[in-house]
């Protein structure tokens, strides 16, 4: 699995789990209290995962996406769902634990599908395009306290993704790292410093 | 859509307060209605129980 083609797989419109999934469901189960919002939540399996968790009873979850198929799919899980663009329709200081495996492969422009699996998996020709905008917009919807679970792969380049959370007033600590043949995973805990 | 909802859901142009609008309501649930700012006035709406907070020009079907 080492680019786009090869990913997005027979599948053209929802992201469907697979093992960075899997390990932000981990990460999260652990780590996630209070009101918990998983962006970009794809099928909504994540976001499920953490709403049924056997300590789940404290845990109150929404999720959102940009896809309306996506939308529609976690709605189907029982999901509370919000159709929106990264943390926009959301208010300030409301969340206590904001996840998010967001689309991180570097994608030449001139080599897109222009369908709703790029929006999917295509974090542009940095792979930072949508990691960027949402470390900066981030701090505002949390409560004081707040965590961030940020997936962050090798392929996104990892250092420049810890340059831009330092920027953004963020301190982190690695709570999951996986290896795979072709890219490292890791779930980074972000908490305001 | 649940009406608690509102509590964390804002306009996402100019972070306001949205006004609910109820078309259809089904176990307590909002199914279609329509949440209009209580500033700039944009309307979105709620449809299969799913509030549409994309700002109007990205609010088409098709991907960028």
């Amino acid at each position: 699995m080492t680019d786009l083609a090869e990913r997005r797989g027979a599948e053209t419109t929802v992201y469907q789990p697979a093992e960075d999934s899997g390990l932000l469901a981990e990460a999260a189960i652990a780590e996630a209290t209070g009101r918990v919002l998983e962006v970009g939540t794809g099928s909504g399996w994540v976001a499920e995962r953490i709403a049924t968790a056997d300590d789940s009873a404290d845990v109150e979850v929404v999720a959102s996406d940009v896809n309306p198929h996506a939308c529609r799919q976690a709605r189907e899980r029982g999901l509370d769902v919000v159709r929106g663009s990264l943390l926009d329709p959301f208010r300030d200081g409301v969340f206590d634990t904001v996840a998010f495996n967001p689309p991180y492969l570097p994608t030449d422009p001139d080599n897109e599908w222009d369908d709703w699996m790029e929006t999917a998996l295509s974090g542009g020709r940095t792979g930072r395009e949508l990691i960027e905008p949402f470390l900066d917009d981030v701090g505002r919807v949390l409560t004081p306290g707040g965590c961030v679970l940020l997936l962050v792969s090798s392929l996104t380049g990892y250092e420049a993704v810890i340059d831009r959370v330092e920027a953004a007033g963020f301190s982190h600590e690695v709570v999951r790292e996986e290896s795979y043949p072709f890219e490292t995973l890791s779930i980074l805990r972000l908490t305001q410093r | 859509m649940k009406e608690s909802l509102l509590d964390i859901i804002c306009c996402p142009l100019d972070k306001h307060d949205l006004d609910l609008a109820v078309e259809d309501r089904e176990d307590g649930e909002i199914l279609a209605g329509t949440l209009t700012c209580t500033d700039c006035g944009e309307t979105y709406p709620i449809e299969d129980g799913i509030p549409n907070l994309l700002p109007p020009d990205m609010r088409e079907d098709a991907p960028a």
